[in-house]
């Protein structure tokens, strides 16, 4: 069918014309930013000249590249516990029927709704009065709780179009059911698993308020240090950090990419 | 994918092994929390404290009075010092939140100004030593505003229409109407602020932005031609381009007193006033003064500023203007916030 | 297969009651939820009938003034408001991410990791410097007005800063990978083999999308939906930035109590219960219809308890 394929072909590729606009769209700003990190003016309002010293100051600037690692840190295990929280509840509430299920599955959600000064605030009460300091752990806890939600609801969705007799012939041909779940079933939910977990990642690094509550003098995050530095005006360090933040995080996928290749 | 990821997280690793030996002690005998206002305290000052007196000082921030109070009362860390403004230490001094000093440790409080001292916050100077001060006044880009701007009315006039910006502050915000009648700014009761509501109805939609985190970039951008905002912003702008004048208005300004305070509970209110003491030598002070151009009410320290950073109207306005503190007026504070909230949403 | 598969209710299959080793699995679950979601909740709710403090925090005793005082006109067109900002959001969000999510979810193998990391990088800087990269493109004196103005398709700048429409503008931009993600891990499942058989079957492509390839990926849709829709609501950072402080939502109301002149967390708590109730209340009833939906497919005999 020629006129078919054609049609077809050409959809594919409006399609690809506005993918590749979405990704203009998102990529927009980070333009500004990196040229703006450059930028000669300290005020990053308007541009001034050309300049690397920015990215000199970063290694005069120990707090700022503490801030980062801090971010990483809580964003790696946050997103870590998340997509374990997230796909062990997603799966439990689809293979099990107990009473007061769909209670979890509400209270579960929840943190999504609620706005991040409660959850600050409640949450450090409730630190407070368990007496658990503040630090690494209160954060991650913080972040965990309204970032596995995400993971959840991804790993629900893909699981809603599981055939169950995918995990049934495993098991019938002896599996059991913990190699199921580890050699059938994570790897079908896996586009979901990396969905949920390119979520949660994505909002600890950057998360602020429930930080601010949460955290303490020595376990400072980057949003912390880049909010705090707005009065004085967001110098062009912050624009540096983030730039090489990016590179950096492209390299190592490359670098991941490389690797697996020369595997092969 | 799977490599990728345990690379990245063994990288991680090694870095975050690295950087916590940079990562400040925690509390310890020989150590200050200190919670301040972001980017108030330079780290010269407190890297050359720490040199002197081996105390390491953690240094947490908050961005607002009220996010202070919040993790202050909620009593999850102990601090030694806070910075509150002068209305939030009057209310801490009321509630018995802070600790009287003992000035013969911190003999270098007469290096302050007495203009500074023994005021409606703290008359007795017994809490608080004064850290920088600053008032709330009007910014005008002189090269797109040519008329004569002498106070709030003159701001809220029609032709400035959608090219004002001011802080998001609505006690500021009441406090510049009761100016305007007449009334001092502290005179908040539900008959005052029905009389400023015609006022501020006329002047909110007038309004293009509230921003009280960065209320110089609408300014620098353009989008805004004057506006009423923090003093430090305004010598910013100054810094920055001196077509933008800062103009204390007529009918009067709130000058706020940023101070450091001891918490009722410190853990090391020794460390607390050395550091008190410390900040307020000359010399280290002016370097507080170099990084934020506030008025410095440190009169030994004002004899080593520059004559540029003198010479700045924002940081130091001349003349003789009207300046008022701002009280703790309680309840009334929630009134405050639903006018503007309400007038904000109907412009 | 399951073709009218929701993502609302736990999607049932072969479900059976516990075994003891499912229980060990099932425990953590309940366990962080009660402690870290439910003790929290309570906190708040105990919050939103005590009195305010002088310094902030609250006075415990019993009232119902925080709840009245949500029955004001201001508040209420608030609430109103977030939720039409919400809604736009997301309708704009799904138009503009399905077609993206689908042809990275249908791109080559190696393409698709690729694809969804270029789309998450750009996430991972700051939001503020984000937020006000958008102020610096969108201001009067900005590229976006200059190249207008230069290409002659206006005369002055326009006044795209500050505006409605720069905050739907931020939040489709916060939001939209939100979108994105979910529906591309429902597209990636799609037997090529089906949309190929689609299409043979004589439908225009159209056609075909809408009958077949949406029903299929309902599941990312309804996903997607839930994870703009549901954050939107309590937006407070992105238009306070580009609204020019104008455009206060709910999340900005209930930030001021905390972090603001009125030191009323009461009032603030008793807003979001309100917020929470609201949702608990649409996700349960949403959740019950779909879950007797199910039933009703599955077992038609079958009692629920």
């Amino acid at each position: 069918m020629p006129g078919r394929g054609a049609v077809v072909k050409q959809i594919n590729r409006l399609l690809t014309l506005w993918t590749g606009l979405v990704l203009g769209f998102f990529y927009l700003p980070l333009a500004v930013l990196i040229g703006f990190s450059f930028n000669r003016s300290r005020l990053n309002i308007v541009w001034e000249g050309f300049t690397l010293d920015w990215y000199a100051a970063i290694w005069r600037d120990p707090v700022l590249v503490d801030a980062l690692v801090n971010s990483l840190i809580v964003a790696v295990v946050t997103t870590a516990l998340s997509v374990v929280l997230g796909t062990g509840g997603a799966w439990i509430l689809y293979r099990y029927r107990f009473p007061g299920a769909r209670v979890l599955q509400t209270l579960a959600f929840t943190p999504m709704i609620i706005p991040e000064v409660i959850i600050g605030v409640s949450l450090l009460i409730l630190f407070v009065t368990v007496h658990l300091e503040l630090g690494y752990a209160t954060i991650i806890i913080s972040h965990v709780t309204f970032c596995f939600p995400f993971a959840m609801i991804a790993v629900q969705a893909r699981l809603a179009g599981l055939d169950p007799a995918l995990e049934e012939s495993a098991l019938d041909l002896g599996a059991t059911p913990a190699r199921a779940f580890r050699d059938v079933l994570v790897p079908f939910l896996a586009p979901a698993i990396i969905a949920g977990a390119l979520m949660s990642f994505t909002l600890s690094l950057d998360e602020l308020i429930v930080t601010y509550f949460t955290a303490s003098a020595s376990t400072r995050t980057l949003p912390l240090e880049i909010f705090g530095r707005i009065k004085k005006g967001l110098d062009p360090t912050l624009n540096a950090i983030s730039t090489v933040f990016i590179v950096s995080t492209v390299g190592l996928v490359l670098a991941g990419e490389l690797l697996r290749r020369r595997s092969r | 994918m799977q490599r990728t990821a345990i690379l990245g997280a063994i990288g991680l690793l090694a870095v975050a092994a690295v950087s916590s030996c940079t990562t400040p002690a925690r509390h310890s005998p020989q150590s200050l929390n200190l919670f301040a206002w972001s980017e108030y305290v330079p780290w010269s000052v407190i890297d050359g404290f720490t040199r002197e007196t081996g105390i390491a000082v953690n240094y947490e921030t908050y961005a607002s009075n009220e996010e202070m109070l919040a993790k202050l009362i909620s009593g999850a860390q102990r601090y030694d010092l806070i910075q509150p403004s002068e209305y939030t230490a009057e209310a801490l001094i009321k509630e018995r939140r802070l600790m009287p000093i003992d000035w013969s440790k911190v003999p270098n409080i007469r290096n302050v100004g007495a203009q500074y001292q023994h005021l409606r916050h703290d008359p007795d100077q017994q809490y608080t030593v004064p850290w920088m001060v600053g008032s709330v006044g009007i910014v005008v880009n002189t090269a797109k505003v040519a008329d004569d701007i002498k106070g709030y009315a003159d701001v809220f006039r029609e032709p400035h229409k959608g090219r004002i910006v001011v802080i998001n502050d609505p006690r500021e915000i009441v406090s510049w109407a009761l100016a305007t009648i007449g009334k001092d700014p502290n005179d908040v009761t539900p008959e005052t602020l029905a009389q400023i509501e015609p006022l501020l109805r006329r002047w909110l939609p007038l309004v293009k932005v509230y921003d009280s985190d960065s209320p110089k970039t609408a300014l620098l951008n353009g989008d805004v031609d004057l506006g009423i905002v923090w003093s430090g912003e305004a010598a910013l702008l100054y810094r920055e381009n001196p077509r933008f004048r800062y103009i204390l208005p007529a009918e009067g300004a709130h000058q706020f007193i940023d101070s450091l305070a001891i918490p009722a509970n410190a853990a090391n209110p020794d460390a607390a006033m050395a550091f008190m003491n410390y900040i307020l030598r000359p010399e280290v002070s002016r370097l507080i003064s170099a990084e934020f151009p506030y008025t410095n009410p440190n009169l030994e320290a004002r004899k080593l500023l520059s004559a540029a950073e003198l010479a700045n109207p924002a940081s130091y306005p001349p003349g003789d203007p009207r300046l008022v503190t701002f009280g703790d007026i309680g309840p009334s504070a929630v009134q405050i916030d639903k006018l503007v909230t309400d007038l904000k949403a109907a412009s | 297969m399951r073709t009218t598969a929701t993502a609302f209710a736990a999607p049932v299959g072969p479900s059976r009651p516990p075994t003891p080793t499912a229980w060990l699995l099932i425990a953590p679950l309940v366990l962080w939820v009660a402690v870290f979601v439910v003790a929290p909740t309570l906190i708040m709710l105990v919050y939103s009938v005590s009195t305010r403090g002088t310094l902030g925090g609250v006075v415990f005793g019993f009232t119902l003034e925080n709840y009245a005082a949500l029955l004001d006109r201001t508040y209420l067109y608030i609430i109103v408001r977030s939720i039409g900002f919400a809604a736009i959001t997301t309708a704009i969000c799904l138009l503009a991410a399905y077609p993206a999510a689908y042809r990275i979810g249908r791109a080559a193998e190696r393409w698709r990791h690729r694809l969804l990391m270029l789309v998450m990088i750009p996430f991972w800087t700051s939001f503020l410097i984000r937020t006000y990269a958008w102020v610096t493109i969108l201001k009067n004196e900005g590229p976006l007005n200059g190249l207008l103005v230069h290409y002659g398709l206006i005369g002055e700048p326009l006044e795209l800063l500050y505006t409605s429409g720069a905050v739907v503008l931020g939040l489709v931009y916060t939001f939209l990978p939100f979108m994105i993600l979910p529906i591309y891990a429902s597209v990636e499942k799609l037997d090529p083999a089906l949309v190929e058989a689609a299409l043979d079957l004589g439908a225009a492509p159209l056609r075909a999308f809408w009958k077949v390839i949406v029903p299929l990926t309902a599941p990312g849709i309804r996903a997607g939906v839930l994870l703009v829709f549901i954050p939107a609501l309590g937006i407070y950072a992105v238009n306070d930035i580009l609204g020019g402080g104008r455009v206060d939502m709910i999340g900005n109301i209930i930030e001021n109590q905390f972090k603001g002149t009125a030191r009323n967390w009461p009032f603030g708590s008793a807003l979001a219960v309100v917020l929470i109730l609201a949702f608990a209340l649409a996700f349960w009833l949403t959740s019950a219809q779909e879950a007797a939906e199910h039933r009703g497919a599955e077992e038609p005999a079958v009692t629920v308890p």
